[in-house]
């Protein structure tokens, strides 16, 4: 494998000259390792979705690219991210999903925690029935928390600590979407499902990214949402997407539709729009419900897609929802085979990263343009520091 | 003691919280000295914070009496 870094200069020219990334972003684990960081750490990251942490007190661990972190929603109603670990010996805080009820006591010395952090006993630190010792100072042992911040209820998180607040990286999509920012209601148990793929997280965005195979691979749209009722969304540096003209409500039996979101301008009569927050959230919005889709990447080549519907309404119709969810399914899974198989051709020791249509692929280029600014930023930040 | 060993060893077995903690203040009372009956204490005292019971502050409030705890600090925003 390689360890000279790769040549990026292709990929960050005009769309019409413009080089994929090269197979080694998706093959290569010390490849995966850089992006890792540069890519997914130093930005902010989808996690997961308040709907995983629904009620004060639920802990949920989850292993984020090797890491074990805990995402809980604490007794003020927060949603935060910790590192599962105890500041004692590192030992794994919470196994398994659960209820915290009042303190998070680590299974091995008992150090326990409030759910918003605080060590809040260290039984015995001092000696047998001595529960503090000057050496300790809790205000500084505190759980590891990582910054986090929930939008359009998933929690994004910034493992580096660096990355520019939230509300100002993402500025020009959250105004973009400002009047989807109102109560979502996850549709519960029926409303998520998870599709495991065989091919690297970027894959996946990258076919999200485009309308352009919409007719060959969904071939159900062509009767109503043909390829010219598409449009581009392309925010060079910060998102890309595509845009239909021609969105079409789901009907139950009796004709009932979903209700709307309030407030929505007409334009989203029969608008939708599907854009990537990068690095790896897949989000749609319509005016009935949206989606989100968090790819959490495995390794290389293993990606796990979770899928969450949400509605206007707390309370919906379970068969429309149940119907709707089986549509989405059934979409998401025809793209199954297109991601795989572009995965299993980055094996062609000669393919040199493909090439790009400068009329259909622009929001795809503009995701390898920008995943291709955040390594040079990383390797010049490596260069500047030797 | 040896009952109340036995209780506590079936409270840890059942998992029976509640019992814990009544059990290990009441071998707080009963210990003859102030670090045996601080250890109990202690006990009494993690059970009922990790399980949110009532008794949780009042032990706590204990254990900071005779100087074997601290009071806590204040609660911490979330790190956006």
């Amino acid at each position: 494998m390689t360890s000279e870094p790769t040549n990026l200069a292709a990929v960050r020219r005009p769309i019409d000259q413009a080089h994929g990334l090269s197979n080694a972003h998706y093959i290569d684990p010390t490849v995966f390792d850089e992006e890792r960081q540069a890519v997914l750490f130093d930005n902010w990251a989808g996690l997961g979705v308040g709907a995983d942490v629904p009620e004060v007190g639920d802990a949920v661990p989850v292993t984020y690219l090797g890491m074990p972190l805990l995402m809980v929603r604490d007794k003020e109603g927060e949603v935060r991210v910790f590192q599962n670990t105890c500041r004692h010996r590192g030992m794994i805080l919470v196994e398994e999903p659960r209820k915290i009820e009042g303190a998070i006591r680590c299974p091995y010395h008992s150090w326990c925690y409030s759910t918003d952090g605080r060590l809040v006993s260290t039984p015995h630190v001092g000696g047998p029935g001595q529960n503090t010792h000057a050496g300790i100072d809790r205000a500084l042992l505190g759980l590891i928390e990582i910054r986090s911040h929930i939008w359009m209820d998933v929690i994004f998180i910034n493992i580096s600590g660096t990355a520019l607040p939230f509300e100002k990286a993402n500025a020009a999509l959250m105004d973009r979407w400002a009047e989807f920012d109102k109560p979502l209601y996850h549709g519960g148990a029926d409303s998520q499902f998870q599709l495991e793929v065989k091919c690297n997280w970027k894959l996946a965005v990258e076919n999200y990214c485009e309308s352009y195979h919409l007719p060959w691979v969904h071939p159900g749209l062509n009767s109503y949402s043909r390829l010219e009722d598409h449009y581009h969304i392309e925010a060079k540096g910060q998102f890309s997407g595509q845009g239909t003209l021609v969105y079409r409500q789901l009907r139950g039996d009796a004709a009932e539709v979903f209700p709307d979101f309030d407030g929505l301008a007409d334009k989203w009569d029969e608008a939708a729009e599907y854009i990537t927050v990068y690095p790896n959230v897949l989000l749609g919005v319509h005016r009935d419900h949206t989606f989100a889709i968090v790819l959490v990447p495995e390794g290389p080549e293993r990606t796990v897609e979770n899928i969450h519907l949400y509605y206007a309404q707390p309370e919906t119709s379970d068969a429309l929802r149940a119907k709707n969810t089986a549509q989405w399914k059934e979409v998401f899974a025809e793209d199954v085979f297109v991601v795989e198989g572009m995965q299993r051709g980055r094996h062609g020791v000669q393919f040199d990263g493909g090439r790009f249509s400068p009329a259909m692929d622009g929001p795809t280029h503009l995701f390898h343009d920008w995943v291709a600014s955040q390594l040079e930023r990383h390797r010049s930040a490596l260069h500047a520091a030797e | 003691m040896k009952p109340l060993d036995d209780a506590l060893r079936a409270a840890h077995v059942a998992g029976d919280t509640d019992a814990l903690i009544r059990l290990y203040a009441q071998a707080a009372e009963g210990a003859d000295t102030s670090d045996s009956a601080a250890f109990y204490l202690t006990h009494a005292y993690v059970f009922a914070l990790e399980t949110g019971d009532a008794r949780a502050d009042g032990l706590r409030e204990k254990l900071v009496a005779v100087g074997r705890e601290e009071p806590l600090d204040p609660a911490r925003p979330p790190l956006r």
